[in-house]
């Protein structure tokens, strides 16, 4: 429902009946309570696929990268893929709290939560590949500036793998503090509400004795903003570091000056579709469709067919620039991407991410909860093929037509990967038993203003003539001025 | 007897005892520890408990966690004379196998052979090696090597087998079979032998047989002799399918030869004019400048057509256009003198063919030298042929096997087998239990060459001396030896023949020098000379026309380039490994086929399926009925109705672990395709190929074959080259004049042509980027390799390997291109697939360019690759993590990674990687061959080349300690040491007096290229362009390139 002084796109935040106290009730509960019986299957089968990546790590580093697929000419596949993959899906949690809060866009409040926590997992899962691909990994906390008696000896600031290390672990801990700084009152309100000690004691630590006070409030605003403000460079820089990677090196197909904008765009389509699969599960299983609602799943569709549309326009710029270029490496390089024997991950790629996005233009589809779904798979699969064709099909058919050969992961490569996923949704399902999925303090904050009840209450002013509502208006305003007169 | 009682001075002579006293007492101070009984009832008992607790606490930590290594190094007690740790010793000697030969030198360290150099000394091979020589060391540490004689399988002593052997072969007709012998000693000691022993006759066998070639000469000229080559003399050479680059006789030796006629500068633009007709596609068929192709069987129907147009002037009408107009362009150049003419035939007509045309030619005494004749094949096939048949019949006594297994490479080895179990006694020399040798009663091994004293005269007068270069590892004697106490001779054949020496060359003194040189020749130009040519052309002539027209499909035996005819070979995991220059697959062989035939049997050669490692199976049945299934190789370049199998493979499991092949493993074995024709042996027959379901995996090291037209390899026609030297210096000024001079500078570059000269690229190398230029002051390497005399033969690729401890991973990952090569040879085919005899190829040497501005080095995480003020791109193994980023981001591809535990370098334990066929390299005995001056790289570090830098800093060293600087030609790297045909220069740019800076300023501006210049790496290696003797370059050409338009 509309009310006639707003824009028609404003529909309300959160619907049904919703008090504040009602809104504590639906968030918190599912905490309270002991998780359903899908917590338990989804639990158990993450904690497998968990294992069983713990156990290809391990297969790989005893025996050796020789148990990947890797080779002399392409000596990144899986492992990068991955690696890329995941931390564009990071990029959603924080561009969502940080440069949404911003822009103060009310919307985020429904998704931030389980934004920033796929955020933080997907990190976490990001930063697995770097280390694990490394031949010798015992050694690999040499890439860090630490003082040492190797000389000592620094790691080479020239390397875009260090600027890596620092960017990652920076976002990684920027997003990390701003989810926490954000679950302070919720932990509170879990505290408060808590009937078993252990409860009560766990989330009074975890809540930093939160008390709830003007103060208390206007410091968490305060830093809510800080971070805000630190990490939105952030959001740009890290995934711009990261295609330094590539754009920094000599290979055509990588050695691209576009790819800044172009991987960060990419990664904010991947991560709102990641949170889009996300969210229709969880609103899902924990029943909140109240306050994940049609709308925020429409909105956050709408940046994916945005996003999406900038990476088409990206892809065709390169495709452009390797012609306008007239170098034969960047002609050639893009000619064996499209037609070589990889041609089947170039079409998978311009399939997902270019063609079957611009669905969205299409009001109805957007708000289609499963073709929601199946499109956020869709993007995901697209953008982990564009990983895949920018990784390995570049090197396999680089300059030298002599070294030129071909890849397909073996199995310890495809388990590490799926062990990702098992850590991921394994820190996922701890984070929906123990944690708000909702930020409950800010869903509270737009309720008054964007709640579906709310937004009834008004409907008796709507009733009013424009000359009858103007004068009431007038005449509030004539009080006001006659008690600052006294 | 009492005990003597030393004394050092006269108070110790008064008082023995006080010293004693002295000497309890040496440490006048107590030790800190107070080992009283109890340790609490101890003076400081608190502190000691402490001591007593932490040292043992870590002791039994250390003992119980910490696997102790057991050290197998034992010093010396006693220092050997001459033999100084680290210091390496060098001994002349002589690469023996059968007929192949070739003069070397020894390097061993610490009283053990670890590499093998060729002898510059020698007039023959001239220093140059081959894949095989530098391999040879390896074969000295063979695990399957035979430790002891045997009896019946059993181990027995000399003396119980010598004692029984004595009475076997007296008596009864006997059989001495040996592969050809070069030695003049052995000669000697076998005449005696056959003297004392009259019922046993000497056959000499051999497995690749010229008994064609040396009956025809006897016919055409009454000497069963092959004659002298002499490739440097020729101006015009026709080859008739002898691939002398690769695998006939003596190919360092005419790789040497060959080469002088292909250098080629701008300021000399002359050229040899080489001439190749074959069946399949060699290395030497590669380099030709005009190449066609035709059948086995036809190509005596080309030598009499050749014959017919330098005789009598006849148009040749043969069955290709291509044939006809390359045998008139070849009989027109022949005549111009300076010819000659070679063949692979093994017909006796068609070598009397080729007699007759050398003779009509003038190339006898020339080119041809018939005065310092060849003696590197002797076998008559007949002679093989009648023994057999005399063992079938049962009346042969005894069968002497030594350097030869026929039971594996004679045409019918299941014949020879089946007649060898007819044979009471039944005695082989194998180094290794062979299939002939699993079938001999006794085996006696023989020494490895590099064990044994011996001598060998490869060319008529010509000799070259053999001394090990360790002593025998093993319980084996020399087998002119075991004859030796058979004819009861009462000396060894060591002593022999230091007697047999000394005698001939006069003195001890001459002696020691020859010994020291490692050959014995005359001063001079060699000899050379001719003899008057009596053979019947008609008859051959008519004999060739008389075959049956040849139909259906033909397969040709043929050997690698690196496993040669089997032997040892097959079990040589570096040759193995060593990609086949022409098809680059590694550890199998399979069914070499044309694009064209490869369609018709649904294995197409396009850009898709060039990755699937799965090939498709083809069923090859000959005409006795021997059936193999084969994986199918596509080679261009192959005659369309000819399929080929390399000799070699499929081994019994007992020749060695890398050898031993079943269904899944190890390829076939092509003997039985030969065919005997009455008189001599055919390395080809008529067979049936057939399409299977089946799919086999082939690791193929280099997947594309084009190289698409890039500027990565630049060629050109002698022509244009002679018309316009400068034509790549035009095209690399055009890449690089913008950056010679800043754009504000007055003489800058704005379009135009300019000539890319040194002066240009130093502007390049400063202009070309923004950060500042690196000066290289003193010492500065480079390296410079000329495409046009490289023939691909893989001498280097083995040299690098054995130089630089590279680590052999094995077919399965091979086929995952987890190859470590330091050094790799690309091999690039042009023309149109369908049509054979439009197929150019050209070779490319490809390891670390030692970029000056090297992209691996600025994006390595810890520095583990940085560049030394030499220009060295240099690895810091310890320090590397792994992140493979250098590799992905090398233009070159050059990087190799240890993806496993290849060798046990690693700290983990037991997850060293096995397939069970290359694990012997990492045996105890085959370890001794790792140089000692190279890390073994473990698992999880990058390598790479380092242009030898163990040999860079040696000659340093020996140069600071000699208070010179460094003389241009001092130090080699291994790959150019190895190269028969001096295609690698290397030396130090900034010396103005050096080989490599005067090749890159002045003698070959013209000709110098880097590979991806264009991308500012700044390689120190260049690169020469090809130049061909031929009227068009067909690479990058839509139309004449079917493989560049088709890109596969």
């Amino acid at each position: 429902m509309h009310i006639k002084y707003e824009s028609f796109v404003r529909e309300p935040l959160v619907d049904g009946n919703k008090t504040y106290h009602q809104v504590s009730e639906d968030i918190i509960a599912p905490i309270e309570r002991k998780p359903g019986r899908m917590w338990y299957i989804g639990f158990f089968f993450s904690i497998i696929l968990l294992l069983f990546g713990v156990f290809s790590v391990s297969w790989s580093v005893y025996w050796g990268l020789g148990t990947w697929g890797v080779n002399r000419t392409i000596g990144w596949g899986w492992d990068i893929t991955n690696f890329v993959w995941w931390i564009g899906i990071g990029h959603a949690g924080t561009l969502i709290s940080a440069i949404l809060l911003l822009f103060r866009q009310g919307w985020r409040t429904g998704v931030n939560r389980a934004a920033e926590a796929m955020t933080i997992f997907a990190v976490m899962c990001a930063g697995q590949f770097p280390i694990w691909h490394m031949g010798r990994v015992w050694d690999g906390f040499w890439v860090l500036p630490l003082p040492n008696t190797r000389g000592p000896l620094w790691p080479n600031f020239d390397s875009p793998l260090l600027w890596d290390v620092f960017a990652i672990s920076t976002y990684f801990t920027v997003s990390l503090l701003f989810w926490y700084s954000g679950l302070v009152p919720d932990f509170a309100l879990i505290r408060d509400r808590a009937k078993t000690k252990l409860r009560k004691r766990l989330y009074g630590i975890a809540s930093f004795g939160w008390t709830g006070t003007a103060k208390n409030w206007q410091r968490m605003e305060a830093l809510a903003l800080v971070l805000a403000g630190l990490s939105t460079p952030l959001v740009l820089s890290v995934h711009t570091i990261v295609s330094f990677d590539f754009a920094t090196s000599v290979i055509p197909g990588w050695h691209t000056t576009i790819f800044p904008p172009y991987f960060v765009a990419g990664a904010v389509f991947s991560g709102f579709a990641m949170v889009n699969t996300l969210l229709v599960i969880t609103r899902k299983i924990l029943g909140l469709e109240e306050y994940i609602t049609i709308g925020h799943l429409e909105a956050m569709n709408k940046i994916i067919v945005l996003t999406g549309s900038i990476v088409g326009v990206a892809y065709l710029t390169e495709l452009f620039m390797s012609w306008y270029s007239q170098s034969w490496g960047e002609m050639e390089a893009f000619k064996w991407r499209i037609v070589g024997p990889y041609w089947w991950s170039y079409w998978a790629m311009m399939t997902c991410n270019v063609v079957s996005p611009q669905l969205f233009w299409i009001k109805k589809l957007r708000r289609n909860i499963p073709f929601t779904f199946i499109m956020s798979i869709v993007v995901n699969i697209g953008m982990w093929f564009e990983r895949f064709v920018i990784i390995a099909t570049s090197t396999y058919r680089d300059w030298i037509p002599g070294s030129w050969a071909y890849y397909s992961p073996e199995w310890p490569e495809v388990g590490f990967y799926l062990g990702t996923f098992g850590l991921f949704f394994t820190c996922y399902f701890l984070f929906a038993k123990y944690f708000p999925v909702i930020a409950v303090a800010e869903i509270k904050f737009v309720l008054k203003t964007s709640g579906d009840n709310y937004k009834r209450e008004m409907l008796a002013i709507e009733e009013k003539s424009a000359e009858e509502f103007v004068h009431e208006v007038e005449a509030s305003h004539h009080e006001d001025h006659a008690v600052a007169h006294h | 007897m009492s005990q003597k009682q030393y004394w050092s001075d006269l108070q110790d002579l008064k008082n023995i005892a006080t010293k004693t006293e002295v000497a309890d007492n040496e440490f006048k101070e107590e030790l800190p520890f107070d080992l009283s009984d109890s340790v609490f009832g101890a003076t400081t008992p608190r502190r000691d408990f402490l001591k007593f607790l932490g040292f043992s606490t870590l002791a039994a930590t250390l003992v119980s966690s910490c696997e102790m290594p057991v050290r197998k190094v034992i010093p010396y007690a006693i220092k050997p004379e001459d033999i100084t740790p680290g210091i390496p010793n060098y001994y002349a000697s002589t690469f023996v196998d059968g007929g192949d030969y070739c003069s070397i030198v020894i390097k061993t360290r610490e009283g053990r052979p670890i590499k093998i150099e060729g002898n510059e000394m020698s007039a023959i091979t001239k220093g140059g090696t081959s894949a095989r020589v530098q391999a040879s060391v390896l074969g000295l540490y063979d695990k399957a090597r035979l430790r002891h004689p045997m009896a019946d399988g059993k181990e027995v002593t000399f003396d119980a087998i010598d004692r029984v052997i004595k009475e076997g072969i007296a008596g009864k007709p006997g059989y001495l079979v040996t592969g050809s012998i070069m030695s003049p000693s052995s000669k000697e000691v076998i005449n005696q032998f056959l003297a004392k022993y009259t019922n046993v006759k000497h056959v000499v066998y051999d497995a690749i047989s010229y008994s064609g070639m040396l009956q025809a000469n006897e016919a055409s000229y009454g000497k069963r002799v092959l004659p002298g080559y002499h490739f440097e003399k020729a101006q015009t050479i026709f080859s008739l399918g002898a691939d002398f680059l690769g695998t006939w006789l003596s190919p360092i030796e005419y790789s040497k030869g060959y080469s002088v006629g292909r250098k080629i500068s701008a300021k000399n633009p002359t050229l040899s004019k080489h001439y190749q007709v074959e069946a399949i596609h060699t290395i030497t068929g590669a380099a030709a400048d005009e190449r066609a192709t035709c059948r086995p069987s036809e190509m005596g129907a080309v030598a009499v057509a050749l014959y017919n147009a330098i005789a009598n002037g006849t148009e040749p009408a043969l069955k290709s256009a291509a044939l006809n107009k390359l045998v008139k362009s070849a009989a027109a150049d022949l005549k111009k003198g300076n010819g000659m003419v070679v063949s692979g035939s093994n017909d006796v007509n068609v070598q009397i063919v080729i007699n007759a045309i050398n003779d009509k030619i003038g190339a006898n005494g020339v080119t041809v030298n018939w005065v310092t004749t060849s003696n590197y094949k002797q076998g008559i096939d007949k002679d093989m042929a009648d023994m057999v048949a005399a063992m079938e019949a049962g009346t042969v006594g005894a069968v002497m096997l030594h350097g030869v297994n026929p039971a594996y490479d004679y045409l019918d080895g299941k014949k020879f087998a089946a007649a060898l179990a007819k044979v009471p006694v039944t005695v082989s020399f194998a180094e290794r239990l062979d299939e002939t040798a699993q079938k001999c009663k006794y085996i006696i091994p023989d020494h490895n060459f590099l064990e044994s004293w011996g001598d060998a005269e490869p060319r008529a007068n010509y000799y070259s001396l053999m001394q090990p270069g360790i002593s025998p590892l093993f319980k084996t004697r020399a087998f002119q030896d075991s004859l030796m106490v058979w004819m009861d001779a009462n000396q060894t054949y060591a002593d022999y023949w230091k007697l047999y020496w000394v005698t001939r060359i006069g003195s001890q003194a001459n002696f020691d020098k020859a010994l020291q040189d490692g050959v014995i020749e005359p001063a001079g130009e060699m000899a050379n000379g001719t003899l008057a040519f009596v053979g019947n052309v008609g008859a051959a002539v008519s004999a060739i026309q008389a075959m049956k027209p040849a139909s259906g499909v033909e397969v040709v035996v043929y050997q690698k380039v690196g496993i040669g005819y089997g032997g040892a070979w097959s079990n040589n995991p570096w040759l193995l490994e060593m990609p086949d220059p022409i098809t680059r697959a590694v550890w199998d062989n399979y069914l070499c086929v044309s694009p064209k035939r490869a369609k018709e049997l649904d294995a197409e050669l396009n850009g898709f399926n060039e990755v699937e490692t799965k090939k498709k199976v083809a069923k090859v049945t000959g005409a006795n009925g021997y059936t193999v299934n084969l994986p199918i190789i596509v080679v261009p370049g192959m005659h369309n109705d000819v399929v080929a199998i390399a000799t070699g493979f499929g081994r019994d499991a007992k020749v060695g672990r890398a050898a031993a092949s079943d269904a899944t493993k190890g390829g076939k074995n092509a003997y039985p395709f030969t065919a005997f024709n009455g008189n001599t042996v055919d390395f080809y027959s008529n067979v049936k190929v057939e399409k299977t379901t089946e799919l086999y995996e082939v690791a193929i090291l280099q997947t594309h074959s084009s190289y698409e037209g890039r500027p990565v390899i630049h060629e050109f026609t002698l022509a244009k080259f002679k018309e316009d030297p400068k034509e790549l210096q035009k095209e690399r000024g055009a890449e690089m004049s913008h950056f010679e001079h800043e754009p504000w500078d007055k003489n800058a570059h704005h379009g135009g042509e300019a000539l890319a000269t040194p002066e240009m690229e130093d502007g390049y190398r400063k202009n070309g980027t923004l950060y500042p230029v690196q000066p290289f002051e003193g010492l500065k390497w480079g390296m410079s390799i000329d495409l046009n005399t490289c023939t691909g033969c893989g001498a280097c690729v083995v040299g690098c390997m054995a130089e630089n401890n590279i680590s052999v991973v094995g077919k399965y990952h091979a086929l995952r291109s987890h190859e470590m090569h330091w050094l790799r040879i690309d091999r690039y085919f042009s023309g149109m697939p369908d049509d054979p005899d439009t197929i150019q190829t050209v070779f490319q040497p490809m390891l670390c360019q030692h970029c000056d501005n090297a992209p691996c080095e600025n994006v390595c995480p810890v520095s583990a690759t940085n560049h030394s003020s030499e220009g060295l791109n240099q690895m810091a193994y310890n320090r590397c993590i792994g992140t493979k980023y250098c590799a992905n981001n090398c233009p070159y591809k050059v990087r190799h990674f240890n993806w496993m535990d290849w060798n046990g370098a690693d700290a983990f334990a037991d997850n060293l990687f096995e397939d069970d066929r290359r694990d012997d390299i990492n045996d105890d005995l085959t370890r001794m061959v790792l140089n000692p001056d190279v890390t073994v790289r473990s698992r999880g570090v990058m390598e790479k080349c380092s242009f030898c830098v163990q040999r860079l800093q040696d000659a340093k060293l020996t140069a600071k300690k000699a208070g010179r600087p460094l003389i241009d030609g001092e130090v080699r790297t291994a790959c150019q040491q190895s190269c028969p045909s001096n295609s690698i220069t290397f030396g130090n740019v900034n010396d103005k007096e050096s080989e490599i800076y005067k090749l890159r300023r002045e003698e070959q501006v013209e000709r110098t290229f880097y590979v991806l210049e264009h991308i500012h790496t700044m390689p120190n290696i260049n690169y020469l362009s090809k130049i061909r003797n031929t009227g068009a370059i067909v690479a990058g050409n839509e139309k004449l390139d079917g493989m560049f338009s088709e890109h596969i």
